[in-house]
């Protein structure tokens, strides 16, 4: 009796603590408290470009197909099997009896709908990359659907295990984007119970989930709050109302790893790259321009001492990166044009170029200050002032866009798919983002993007990156790694991917 | 000038000490006065001597030696106040940073001198229309909350040394206009100015000799407070990342640079905050001292 009594009222009050918004973080109430250090542009993962979009985009919906993240073998997800039937035919059967967190049944309408939306250049997908090799989708029964391509596109299976999610059909066409952005409704493992823009999102262990390659969810609750100051998330850590951070920079997890037996920290790589990126087209309305010369251009190349900027500020995992992607993604050849930290020859470059006392430029970064900073006090050292102007990421992506950023500093995640044309495709095809409008790298890259043998494939990104480093449109840095720092009751093994799966975690 | 040499008694009875010996007087028995003075003073000759005094040149970063600790926390001579997180000798930056907050106290504090006083003596000594406009030219700029008009400026123009010198020279004027206005319609209605109009002095005659030099103490006091706020507000600006850009020294850059490192490192922050109360402080001791003794009565 008096127990019952005591399980009540502690349920009671455990209510009311959930109720007044102060939730408690830990394993006894079984919700798990993360920190998002940046806001959400919008929860639905098409109009976000965000890395926190992709984890909630993991978390809340499925692809057809699923890689998995350690053996990167293609497993069905919503999909059970699939066949190029031609070149630009994939027909893929469904699996049944799948529900969407809001009751109506996955069937091959959805698959549909979803895609033949996304394809549209003019719905205004954020990422367009993603989404613009497929022409349509048909549906041929209830369980079988066939996804055209616009061009042959190999990379297909990768993108549909990686940012192509499959929405519900009803629901979408009644409430748009926005209206999925505040309340997302997917079968993924976790659904969404509430959202509130700029201060946290709620998820819950969805029960009905089908018997996904992605393993069933174990945590009930998970509380992702908005906390965009590192020392506050610590603080919240050390105070035990939150349980889990993550890109947490090296400094701070040095010092927590140091602190010993009460928290897990946790270095994994990912496929982030830090580059510089050059106003080569002479978009920005610069005069003189000093970045249409391909001479100062190797010239910032030559001035950045990347294994410095490795070694001591992003340690870890990370390694230095001289091509336009990320290493391990196919086709990344690495075999390119390089360029060592030599200031004198930066120097010597800028005089050639007709700048021997230097120029002034603005530098744009929306993300790590610290390393910006870096990287602005090595330009200074040979002879490049610059007015250092730190945006958010949406601002700086619009100049971007406008053409009317000179040098930026900025990074590309590639949304995790480990193929090339994630990032190299997307930012050398003269779209709004490039920089270099270069004719002879796009000709590489189509045939690359377009091609159905790896060789070619292999050989012609070899080729564009080996133009891209030539003509150093780009000045390539580093590539990123994540500090994860749990409380001990945490069991979580991170990818090297930068997606948390809070599917694969559980207490200790 | 020292004072002449008289034979007659009864003169050298009613002689007591010149208005200047009193003055040194009321000065050497003020302490606030005092330390004030000298902290400035010193922070004005080290932001001159620059160049001289600091060790180290406070652009050139060693990510090798990044976040050394001051000596006071177990760390060496070669960088007294430790290191920044690019691994910069915090003391040159301190150093260098005391020229730009000094710079931009004084430099707005006297463009918003000159743009005040020219209102507020002019309302004040002509009264009618003139004091009208100014009036509500005041209450425009009081219904303007300083910050927030600063930060959208430098978001719109960009922040930089000249556009927050600019910003806060033309923004903070107020207390200016206010107080040299209430100031002036007291010296006005006095015998002297009558007598002086009445012989037939120009206005400006009448203005910059008889009428400033009698209000021109509170001028100082408003001076100095005014220095101390553009000061603060360069610092919030920087913090906030609106104001000078890095790579220039500025303390309050320094702050927000030190912030992320805070709970581990907490004298990145603590070294330049300080540094910047102990400036605010001894231009505010000074201003408050600087009146008490110009003051007609002995407050003091």
């Amino acid at each position: 009796m008096k127990a019952v009594f005591l399980k009540s009222t502690a349920m009671a009050l455990a209510m009311s603590v959930a109720a007044t918004g102060a939730a408690l973080a830990d394993k006894a109430n079984d919700t798990l408290s993360v920190a998002f250090t940046k806001e959400l542009e919008n929860v639905d993962s098409f109009f976000n470009s965000s890395r926190e979009g992709v984890v909630m985009q993991r978390a809340v919906w499925d692809g057809l197909i699923y890689r998995d993240p350690i053996t990167n073998e293609y497993t069905g997800n919503l999909a059970t099997e699939w066949e190029w039937i031609d070149d630009k035919t994939l027909e893929l059967k469904l699996r049944e009896g799948v529900k969407f967190h809001n009751g109506a049944d996955f069937t091959a309408d959805d698959v549909v709908a979803t895609v033949n939306f996304v394809a549209k250049e003019e719905n205004g997908v954020k990422t367009q990359r993603n989404v613009n090799w497929m022409e349509k989708a048909e549906k041929i029964d209830d369980f079988t659907v066939r996804i055209t391509t616009k061009d042959v596109f190999p990379a297909a299976i990768e993108f549909l295990s990686g940012p192509v999610s499959i929405y519900p059909a009803d629901y979408y066409a009644e409430v748009g984007p926005s209206g999925m952005g505040l309340k997302p409704v997917g079968t993924g493992p976790y659904k969404v119970v509430e959202v509130v823009p700029g201060q946290h999102f709620v998820l819950e262990k969805y029960e009905g989930y089908h018997d996904s390659p992605k393993g069933q969810p174990t945590i009930q609750n998970i509380d992702i709050r908005t906390i965009p100051d590192v020392n506050t998330q610590l603080a919240e850590l050390f105070s035990g109302t939150l349980d889990m951070i993550w890109q947490v920079p090296s400094d701070q997890a040095e010092k927590m790893a140091a602190m010993g037996d009460r928290f897990t920290v946790l270095n994994e790589s990912t496929m982030r790259v830090g580059y510089l990126s050059m106003d080569a087209a002479g978009r920005s309305g610069m005069d003189p321009n000093p970045f249409t010369d391909v001479k100062v251009r190797r010239a910032v190349n030559h001035a950045i001492d990347r294994q410095a900027l490795v070694d001591n500020l992003l340690k870890g995992k990370s390694q230095v990166v001289s091509t336009a992607c990320f290493p391990s993604q196919f086709g990344c050849a690495q075999d390119v044009t390089s360029y060592e930290y030599d200031p004198e020859k930066a120097k010597a470059l800028l005089a050639e170029a007709g700048y021997p006392d230097g120029f002034s430029t603005e530098l744009y970064a929306y993300r790590d200050r610290e390393y910006a900073e870096a990287v602005s006090s090595y330009l200074n050292a040979v002879g490049i002032q610059t007015d250092f102007k730190l945006l958010q990421y949406s601002a700086l992506r619009e100049l971007n866009m406008k053409g009317e950023v000179p040098l930026a500093f900025l990074t590309w995640g590639s949304f995790s798919v480990n193929d090339a044309s994630a990032m190299v495709s997307q930012f050398f095809k003269h779209g709004s983002l490039d920089d270099a409008q270069d004719d002879q790298t796009k000709e590489f890259l189509d045939i690359a993007d377009s091609s159905t043998d790896p060789d070619t494939r292999i050989e012609n990104y070899r080729k564009a990156l080996q133009r891209i480093a030539d003509q150093a449109y780009w000045a390539p840095m580093f590539s990123y790694n994540t500090n994860y720092v749990m409380t001990k009751e945490v069991d979580y093994t991170p990818t090297a991917d930068e997606v948390l799966r809070f599917t694969n975690m559980s207490w200790n | 000038m020292a004072a002449p040499q008289t034979t007659d008694p009864l003169l050298e009875e009613i002689s007591g000490p010149t208005p200047r010996q009193i003055l040194r007087k009321r000065v050497r028995g003020h302490t606030g006065l005092l330390f004030g003075l000298g902290v400035v003073l010193l922070l004005v000759i080290v932001a001159i001597l620059a160049p001289v005094l600091a060790p180290h040149d406070p652009y050139v970063q060693d990510l090798t030696k990044r976040m050394v600790k001051p000596v006071f926390m177990g760390g060496t001579w070669e960088h007294p106040l430790g290191t920044d997180h690019l691994g910069r000798d915090y003391l040159s930056r301190l150093i260098y940073g005391a020229r730009v907050s000094l710079l931009i106290g004084a430099v707005a504090a006297l463009i918003s001198g000159i743009i005040g006083t020219a209102m507020g003596v002019a309302a004040g000594y002509f009264g009618g229309k003139v004091d009208a406009v100014v009036t509500f030219l005041i209450n425009v700029r009081l219904a303007m909350p300083v910050v927030l008009v600063a930060l959208a400026v430098v978001a719109i123009l960009g922040g930089s040394l000249e556009v927050v010198i600019g910003v806060l020279g033309l923004l903070l004027w107020d207390r200016f206009a206010v107080v040299m206005r209430a100031s002036t319609l007291q010296v006005r209605r006095r015998e002297y100015v009558a007598a002086a109009q009445a012989i037939g002095a120009s206005t400006p005659r009448v203005i910059l000799s008889e009428i400033m030099p009698n209000i021109v103490n509170n001028l100082i006091v408003i001076v100095t407070l005014e220095m101390a706020h553009a000061i603060l507000l360069e610092a919030a600006l920087s913090f906030l990342g609106l104001g000078v850009q890095p790579p220039t020294p500025s303390w309050g850059l320094m702050v927000s640079e030190g912030k992320n490192m805070m709970l581990f490192e907490p004298w990145l922050v603590l070294i330049p905050g300080v540094v910047l109360f102990i400036l605010v402080l001894a231009i505010n001791l000074m201003g408050d001292g600087l009146r008490d003794v110009t003051a007609p009565e002995n407050r003091s």
